[in-house]
């Protein structure tokens, strides 16, 4: 049994040297969707023929994961499996299913795990709503921050650098300016120091 | 002691790592069928050897032992022999039928001439039984009750005692709800 | 004799990382000199073992002894000597033992360029990094042992998984990725080296950023990389499946470019300290987790390591380091106060903050993604996928907002500013932004999600643009030789930010705009796809040293002219039961067309060929290109010393004294 994980691997990644087949006519039109018809009902939307039926074809592989492949969805899948679905798909499409119930179909009997996107019920709400709670909470946080922030430190006592007015205050600029001659040479001992990697 | 960190780490960290922990023990490539328990659903097969289509209702009234396999499939060619056995020793009560999977009949024949069949074989064309049973590879076999519920899927090749183990329980199941 | 001499060189890089790292933490404790010399030798020594046993396993690779246990495992006398080379890391055992080497790399460079003002924090440093190597050394010696001694050498091996020889792009991804997954251990030892000393000075925050900046532009490479390897091996023509080891290797990206932004705040108004250094804590851990998934076996994914006993053993470090970190956060964070404070209001500042937060819920989204699954099967036994169509949804939102960051976060001033300054601002790039999403609409653009990447791209390129033609501008109008008034850190985030605009479009482009067809044909018959006309001129079953394939030739023609012929292939390996598909791929400026086989048949000449175009995809390699050098501009040394601010690696136009 540990030869499965590889053996599908290489299923799916490999292509098989195959005559070309032709999938046999027969007598009954579209098999796949009688087969469906006794799970999941009559079809519930509009036939599709065409370029709308390839697209949606596509379009609904992409919600479908190759059950023997490594998370391709069947639409992208090279392998047989994923291409007998596929073509399971658009004879759905084509006879009028809904992409909910061609996608349900899969799910009866291949389980849940072939969904590649989730469905919206239960649990799983916990995974669509997550990222935008994560952004609500991010943007609150944020906001505490700046808002502390602003009131933590009293207007006027948060110069940078680069400002360089200085207090209407004589005595007060006086002090300002040999406190900041004292920092500049500080600053200068340090290049020395910084200027190594 | 920042109690903010320790909140962050509680909510987050630690049940992730907690989480991965008790996931060591999972096989990603096991899944389970959600057709067990379920209705088999139903099949319209052309035999190997051509004649009428062999459908499941035809073999309602006997535990069925459905086998999807291929000729490139190892572990399918392995089992080939216990399955044989098998369908000589319960043949009787329990119909034994082969599903191909992915191949072509010429191959399926050269196979069966070397070993020999023991029961029907049925060409899945277009792979849409295989798809109606939720068959990620070969081989899996499934085992359906006489009145026609899937009891068990055994995926991997079968062994003597487990094929009898599978049928034994399939026959237990005698009509009546199991739930 | 090999193996024995290898588990020796391993033992021996164990000694020295434990020994290290307990003379660092001792010697940082004490403030001691001695201390110190002896951790550096400690480091020299555990580098130059692993370096010596990684030698030892490729001479091993290269001859073949398959006494060796990992040579006989992926070992084989029949592939080229680069496959056999790139065999080092292409299974379990070996993979470690080059993680090691590659750690052996970074401690080795970064013991080397410490010196002595750096005496007060990097023994924490050191001993962290050398814990970490003692970790990896660890799993050498024991689970993950690749030299142990074949009792009875086979003749030959099965050689590399196939699709790992496919391509000489497998030369190249892997160790860009271990550069830049290794490599955050640097940062992270500095970050807890922070902690520990309680602050996060402007020494040690350049140190810091300058270890970040490394190993981020090796992942950033080496991300990219993986999506081009897919894209040309595995054949189903897109480049991203949003795998769980994809993801593994992007959730540290993210975490680590948000702390390289928010280090700029932490420079520039001394806020946001202990954020930051939780952030690399997180990179790191977020790489051990990596390490995990793609080496445990409990995820489903296309590039995994087969299920191994070194799982449990990663999971118990990440754990442990994971409980390290929290503990030490928990009770050092507060060392590292704000000096400053941010305003609120719309300015960079602010906006770099915002650009934090969608990295942030970025990665988280990411990963919730992939552990979701392991969720519900512990909750619900149930087994379920989370795929491309969530992440795409849930991704390709946040990815705009980034985008729209990328053009108003340089183009606004530094601080809160007045209407006047910040319409200014903000309203001229919108040239650029109409000229792009014109263009796009002209060539047939309808997704509103593309069209907005397109208009905000432009936004972003012309402010990107305007800022790196300012200097050159200046010294044009100038006579003289002043120096240019941005500094090479200015030039080198606009230059990445301009390939990451690139890798944008590149990707929305083509995630939108293509066309594929598949179609079945025999010899001589054509079809047409995009401006192009193929036509299946037959197939040929050639023989190479270490495989057989079946090669089948199309003629491309386009207006009728005849452009070139494509081999896409099949390719038979004698250890796998199943052949192993090569796409053909044709690039120009604005498109790929791209030829996969679905199915060939020499004898009856018949082909079942699937073929894309793709457009813009060679735009995201190219991108990825301009952001590495972008980064590697950041990274040089400066030519001389600049005289205002004295701070060599860059003038950086921000001037904040050391904030101690």
């Amino acid at each position: 049994m540990r030869l499965r994980p590889l053996a599908l691997l290489l299923l799916c990644a490999g292509l098989r040297v195959a005559a070309a087949q032709d999938a046999p006519a027969t007598s009954e039109a579209a098999p796949g969707a009688w087969t469906a018809a006794e799970v999941l009902g009559a079809p519930r939307g509009v036939a599709l023929s065409g370029a709308t039926l390839d697209a949606e074809t596509k379009r609904v592989g992409s919600l479908l994961r190759c059950p023997v492949c490594q998370g391709l969805s069947i639409a992208d899948s090279p392998a047989d499996t994923a291409v007998n679905m596929l073509r399971q798909v658009r004879e759905m499409l084509a006879a009028g299913y809904t992409e909910q119930q061609v996608v349900a179909y899969f799910e009866h009997s291949y389980g849940a795990f072939v969904r590649l996107e989730p469905a919206m019920n239960g649990i799983n709400w916990t995974l669509w709503l997550a990222p935008f709670a994560a952004v609500v909470v991010g943007g609150l946080v944020i906001v505490a921050f700046l808002r502390r922030s602003r009131g933590a430190a009293p207007a006027g006592s948060h110069e940078d650098a680069s400002s360089t007015a200085l207090p209407a205050d004589p005595q007060l600029a006086e002090y300002v300016r040999r406190v900041r001659a004292l920092a500049a040479a500080k600053q200068g001992e340090r290049r020395e120091e910084t200027r190594k990697p | 002691m920042n109690r903010k960190v320790f909140v962050i780490g509680l909510i987050v960290a630690l049940p992730l790592v907690a989480l991965l922990f008790a996931s060591l023990s999972r096989d990603p490539t096991r899944i389970e069928s959600p057709l067990i328990g379920r209705p088999a659903p139903a099949f319209r097969l052309a035999p190997l050897d051509g004649g009428a289509p062999l459908t499941l209702d035809s073999l309602r009234g006997r535990v069925i032992v459905l086998n999807f396999w291929a000729t490139w499939c190892v572990p399918c060619v392995e089992e080939h022999a216990a399955l044989a056995q098998a369908a000589q020793q319960f043949g009787r009560e329990t119909a034994f039928l082969g599903v191909v999977y992915e191949d072509s009949a010429p191959e399926v024949r050269t196979f069966l001439g070397r070993s020999g069949a023991a029961y029907p074989m049925v060409m899945d064309e277009g792979g849409r039984t295989a798809i109606a049973y939720g068959v990620y590879g070969v081989p899996e076999t499934f085992f359906i009750s006489a009145d026609g519920v899937i009891v068990d899927k055994h995926v991997g090749p079968l062994t003597p005692e487990r094929l009898s183990q599978l049928i034994a329980r399939a026959k237990a199941r005698a009509g009546g709800g199991r739930s | 004799m090999t193996a024995a001499l290898g588990r020796y060189l391993i033992l021996l890089s164990l000694l020295a990382a434990t020994a290290g790292a307990l003379v660092a933490f001792a010697s940082a404790a004490r403030r001691n000199d001695t201390g110190w010399r002896w951790t550096r030798r400690l480091a020299y020594a555990y580098a130059a073992a692993i370096a010596a046993a990684n030698a030892m396993m490729i001479w091993a690779l290269l001859r073949p002894d398959f006494s060796v246990g990992y040579v006989a495992t992926v070992g084989s006398r029949s592939v080229p000597k680069w496959v056999a080379v790139v065999s080092l890391w292409s299974s379990l055992e070996g993979s470690i033992l080059f993680w090691g080497f590659v750690l052996g790399v970074y401690l080795a460079a970064a013991t080397w360029r410490s010196h002595a003002s750096q005496a007060e924090y990097l023994p924490w440093a050191s001993g962290v990094w050398l814990s970490t190597a003692a970790f990896f050394s660890l799993l050498l010696a024991g689970p993950a042992q690749p030299f142990a001694t074949v009792p009875f050498p086979p003749s030959d091996g099965p050689g590399p998984n196939a699709l790992l020889q496919n391509h000489v792009l497998m030369a190249v991804h892997p160790p860009f990725l271990y550069a830049g997954y290794v490599g955050i251990t640097i940062p992270f030892g500095l970050a807890v080296a922070a902690l520990f000393a309680g602050r996060l000075g402007a020494g040690l925050l350049r140190t810091l950023r300058i270890w970040l900046l490394v190993p981020w532009t090796f992942l950033t490479v080496a991300i990219v990389l993986g999506g081009w390897w897919a894209y040309e091996v595995l054949g189903w023509g897109g480049y991203w499946a949003w795998d769980p080891v994809e993801n593994a290797s992007l959730l540290p990206w993210l975490t680590a470019t948000a702390a390289l932004h928010s280090a700029l705040l932490v420079e520039r108004r001394a806020v946001l300290k202990g954020w930051t250094v939780s952030l690399v804590i997180a990179s790191f851990l977020l790489t051990i987790l990596g390490t995990f998934m793609t080496r445990s076996g409990v995820f489903n994914s296309v590039h995994a390591f087969t299920q191994s006993p070194i799982g449990p053993a990663i999971l118990a470090f990440l754990a442990l380091a994971t409980v390290f970190s929290l503990v030490l956060l928990a009770w050092r964070i507060d060392a590292l106060a704000p000096e400053g404070r941010l305003e609120p209001g719309l300015s960079r500042d602010t906006l770099l903050l915002l650009g934090n937060l969608l990295l942030i819920v970025f990665a988280f989204t990411v990963l919730i993604g992939t552990v979701f699954p392991l969720i519900v099967d512990a909750v619900r036994h149930q087994q379920m996928s989370v795929g491309r169509p969530y992440f795409d949804r849930m991704v390709v939102p946040l990815g705009v907002g980034l985008l729209i960051l990328k053009g108003l976060g340089p183009a606004l001033p530094w601080r809160r500013s007045s209407k006047p300054t910040l319409l200014g601002a903000l309203l001229w790039p919108l040239v650029g932004a109409v000229l792009a999403a014109g263009v796009g609409l002209a060539a047939g653009a309808r997704n509103a999600w593309t069209l907005l990447t397109l208009f905000f791209a432009g936004y972003a390129a012309q402010v990107a643009l305007r800022e790196l033609w300012r200097p050159v501008s200046q010294r044009l109008s100038r006579a003289s030789a002043e120096r240019p008034r941005i500094g090479r850190r200015r030039v080198a985030a606009h230059v990445v930010h301009l390939g990451a605009v690139v890798v944008f479009v590149g990707v929305a482009v083509s995630s939108t705009m293509g066309v594929s067809k598949e179609v079945a044909l025999s010899k001589g018959e054509s079809f047409a796809i995009g401006h192009y006309t193929l036509t299946f001129a037959g197939a040929d079953v050639v023989s190479e040293a270490h495989r057989e394939a079946v090669v089948a030739r199309v003629d491309v023609a386009q207006d009728g002219r005849r452009l070139a012929t494509m081999a896409p292939r099949m390719n038979y390996y004698a250890s796998q039961q199943n052949p192993v598909g090569t796409p053909a791929v044709r690039s120009n400026v604005f498109e790929d067309l791209y030829l996969s086989l679905l199915n060939v048949d020499p004898s009856r000449q018949t082909l079942g060929l699937h073929a894309l175009v793709n457009p813009m995809v060679g735009w995201i390699w190219a991108g990825m290109i301009v952001m590495a050098l972008g980064a590697g501009v950041a990274l040089l040394p400066a030519r001389r010393p600049l005289p205002d601010n004295g701070r060599a690696g860059g003038a950086s136009d921000a001037d904040v004294p050391d904030a101690r």
